[in-house]
This record gives C-alpha cells, structure tokens and sequence, in this order.
C-alpha cells in the first residue's frame, strides 16, 4: 500500500454550531504541506472511513509565509499552515483554527482585532498633505537594518494566539502592535506620532498585560525580536509616563 | 473586515487606547516586588543569617531591629501594605492570565507560570511564618529579643515546620530572583538579548545564593552547634553548651 498521511481537521459549520473533528488519509507525496493537503481534501472530501463530507474551509493566499492569512494551531501550536510541512509534522496531523479569535468556518477565524489595534495605536506614517512634501529625511542603514526585521510582520496574530496574557479578560493588544509601534517610532516622520502612541499602549490592555512569557517570540514565523521590541517599547512608554506627569 | 467603523463584539476586545488606569497599577505592582518587597525580602535574609554567629549575634541583631525608630510605621508601610498589594494584585493578575505551557513548552512560559505558582507558595508561607513569628509566642520586641534563636529553634523541631521553611525560601527566592528578570525586562533595562541572556545568568546566581543562604541559616537552628538554646540567654561570657567563647 502506498504511504499515506492522516489528518485530524476540527470542523465546525457555523460559529454558533458544535465543532466536530474529522480524519483525512490521503496519499503521501513529496512536499506536501497542511494547505496541499487541504486542496487535497478539497478536490475529494471523502473522510477516512468513507463518509462524504464538505471541502474544508480556512484562509490562505500566497503559500510561501508571506501574506499571514493562514494561521491555524497545527499540533496544538500556531502556525502558518503553507510553510507546515507534513514530513515534519507528527501523525496524525492535528488541525484546528486559532482558539483565541471568533470563528467563522472550520478553520477561518475573523483577526481583525488585530487591525483595529493597529489603528489605536496609529501604526502608519502620517503623510496625508495636499502637495508634495519633497523626499523624506534620509534613514541611515543601521536604522534600516533594526526596522527591518519589524517591518517583515504578516499580521498572522500567531504571537497574539500563543501568548498566555492575550484572552478576553486582559484584551491585551498583542506583541505584533507593539512592535509596530517600536517600528513606526523609529521612522523618522512617522516619529511625529510617538507619543501618541505610546500613550495608547498605557491604556488597559496595552503593553503593562505583557507576562514576558516569551511565546510570542517562539513562535513568529518571521522571526521577529518581539521581546526586544516589548522591552524597548515598555521603557519608552515607562518615559513618556513620567515626561506626561512631571512636565504635563 | 475593513470597514471604517470595525465593531468588534466577540473574542478579545481592542485595546482601550490611552484609557483606564491598569497601566499604573501594574507597573506599581512590577516595582513594589523590588522596593519595598524585595529589599525587605533581602533584609530579612541577612539579619537572619545572624543566627549562623549564634544565639547572642542574633539576639544582637533582633535587638537592633526591633529598636528602630518608628518600628510600627516602618511595618504597615514597609512591609504589610506593599506586600499585601503585591500578593494580591498578583492573583488577580494570575487569574487573569491564561496559562499554557501544556501547548507551549518552553522556558519563558514555564517560567510564567512558575512565577505564579512560586508566588502564591510564597505569600501562604509568609502569611503562616508572620503569624507564628510577629503575631503569636513571645513577643521578641524590647527584652524579648534574646528569645529570638530559641523561638525559631522550638519551631524548627516540627518536621513540617521544617520542611515549610524550606519551601518557603526557595519559593521566594525564585520568584524574588525571577521578579528582577522580569522587571528589567518589561522596564526596559535589558533590551537586547544578550543582556537579558546574561542578567538571567545572574537572577539564577541571585536565587542560588539566597537558597544557599536560607539553607544556612536554618542549619544554624537545627544543626548540632546550638541545641536547645534556652529562652533566656545567660550572661555573654558564659558558655553555651560548650560552644560559645
Ligand atoms: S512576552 Fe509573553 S506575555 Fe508578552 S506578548 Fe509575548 S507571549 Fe505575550
Ligand atoms: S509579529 Fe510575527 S507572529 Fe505576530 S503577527 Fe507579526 S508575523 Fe505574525
Ligand atoms: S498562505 Fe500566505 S502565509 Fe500561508
């Protein structure tokens, strides 16, 4: 009999239906990953045991770890599901859909609490004059190379989903949006915003939830220094605390 | 999902931006673990760690404790107050958390949890120790300090005495040590991380030598060198069982 690889997907038709989990074998083929094996599914939704069922639905778009739309907890972890090879993955391949956001179908959950931080914190640089402002002031490489790695953010909430402060009763914001406010404070027009968002991130929910459990970091696919970016972001706020007390 | 109003009625709500005053008490709660918890946590292992001179060097140590000015104000203040607040700041702060580490098994989210679980061992330990050491027994203010070894002594002949003091230390040393960690993290002291990689180092040095510490001291009551010290401590120059000179 040829190689074959088994899925176990938590389904669930609705957000307000019962999840139910259903087993998938399909044949083995060389680099295979959750989202190929998904189209598999797709193209013959047949269960293990025979039964005919629906394609599965979730979210996904690029395939290559770059659009971040794809997140779902693969063994338990999150993770982006194209760049989950299944050669690497242990069987049965456990597939669920991010526990901490509002499902919608199977494995599409809605993220946009992740936008709506975004735009709390004014993660964008403000240039919305009606002419032409000339070329912006020049960013040396040593700037570019420490906001580069926080500009790859693909916005998958995988941080938010893995950290342990990030639940409904914290609604902590998340360590994607304080890197963004790390990265925005360093542009040098985005600058012109700094302390308004870091007086954001004094709010409730903002950076103070952060535990420093360290998952966030573990489990970024784009490997960004999000504790670094935490830490550095908690003294800046930390100063402009005292800068608003003191100095008014 | 982007449309220009975004109302977000399930999961995790957005954050409150600029609202609500969490941000001071939990940045208060970070800071009251270090003074003036942590540095009363620091005293209490040194002026204890007397006993290892013996019952006249603690006594010694418990006088000039106990006679310091303003004793009552320095305890509610010092002591009581910022220690209950961090305790119970710090449950809610636990109850509040989601812990994971069943999903996610890896040392700064063990160490999360173990920042809790060391912290609540800690605070019973603290609540039963104050309780039988300041709140019941002789009262080692004034003339009773020379009380002071043999109290702790009687109170160590119980095995689960014992054995809750040594939890107890080791609890709050971890956590203590931890909370530095922590601290310098989320304040932003140790950015990168190879600072924090290093200062780690260092918080593991911390927790070592104050068990250490902690183990010492308890050996100096139960050990061989000091058995039953009486009560009443005689004259200095006499000898206590043949091992004070
Ligand atoms: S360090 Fe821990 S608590 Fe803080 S954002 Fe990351 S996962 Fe969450
Ligand atoms: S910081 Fe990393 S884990 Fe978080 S949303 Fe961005 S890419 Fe995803
Ligand atoms: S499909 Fe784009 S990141 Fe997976």
């Amino acid at each position: 009999m040829a190689k074959t690889v088994v899925l176990k997907i938590k389904r669930q038709v609705n957000p307000d239906a019962e999840p139910r989990w259903e087993e998938f074998e399909l044949t083995w083929k060389s680099g295979m990953n959750v989202i190929s094996a998904m189209m598999e599914i797709a193209a013959n939704p047949v269960t293990r045991s025979g039964q005919p069922t629906t394609p599965v639905a979730y979210d996904s778009n690029c395939l290559e770890e770059v659009c971040g739309s794809c997140a779902m907890l693969i063994n338990g972890k999150a993770r982006m599901a194209c760049s989950a090879l299944v050669d690497k993955l242990e069987q049965p391949v456990r597939v669920e859909p991010l526990s901490k956001f509002p499902l919608v179908r199977d494995l599409a959950v809605d993220r946009s609490v992740l936008f709506e931080n975004l735009k709390r914190v004014k993660a964008w640089v403000p240039v919305d004059g009606t002419y032409d402002l000339g070329s912006g002031p020049r960013v040396y490489p040593t700037e570019q190379e420490e906001a580069y790695p926080m500009s790859r953010c693909i916005s998958c909430c995988c941080c938010m989903e893995a950290c342990p402060q990030f639940n409904e009763s914290t609604g902590f914001v998340g360590a994607a949006t304080i890197a963004q406010v790390r990265l925005f404070n360093q542009h040098p027009t985005g600058k012109a915003l700094k302390h308004e968002r870091l007086q954001a991130l004094m709010g409730d929910g903002g950076i103070q939830e952060c535990g420093f459990a360290q998952n966030c970091v573990e489990v970024c696919p784009k490997d960004i220094p999000l504790t670094k970016a935490i830490s550095d972001t908690g003294r800046e706020v930390m100063k402009q605390a005292f800068k608003d007390f003191f100095r008014g | 999902m982007a449309t220009a109003t975004t109302t977000i009625k399930r999961g995790v709500p957005p954050l409150q931006a600029g609202q609500g005053r969490s941000f001071f008490w939990r940045r208060l709660h970070s800071l009251s673990g270090i003074v003036p918890v942590g540095a009363f946590l620091l005293e209490h292992f040194v002026s204890n760690a007397f006993a290892t001179n013996g019952p006249f060097a603690y006594r010694d140590q418990v006088k000039f404790l106990t006679s310091l000015p303003f004793v009552p104000v320095l305890e509610i203040f010092g002591i009581y107050l910022p220690l209950l607040y961090h305790a119970l700041y710090g449950f809610y702060i636990w109850f509040r958390g989601q812990t994971n580490v069943n999903d996610y098994p890896w040392a700064g989210n063990f160490m999360y949890s173990a920042q809790r679980w060391t912290g609540a061992v800690a605070f019973i330990y603290i609540g039963w120790h104050t309780y039988t050491m300041r709140f019941t027994g002789t009262h080692l203010m004034g003339s009773g300090a020379q009380a002071a070894f043999n109290k702790v002594q009687v109170e160590m002949h119980n095995p689960w005495a014992l054995a809750f003091y040594i939890v107890g230390i080791t609890a709050a040393s971890w956590h203590f040590a931890y909370g530095l960690y922590l601290f310098a993290a989320k304040w932003g002291i140790t950015v990168s991380a190879k600072s924090r990689k290093y200062f780690g180092m260092a918080c593991t040095a911390i927790a070592v030598t104050l068990i250490a510490v902690g183990l010492a001291t308890i050996w100096a009551f139960v050990g061989p060198k000091w058995p039953n010290t009486p009560e009443k401590l005689p004259a200095e120059q006499t000898t206590l069982d043949g091992n004070r000179h």
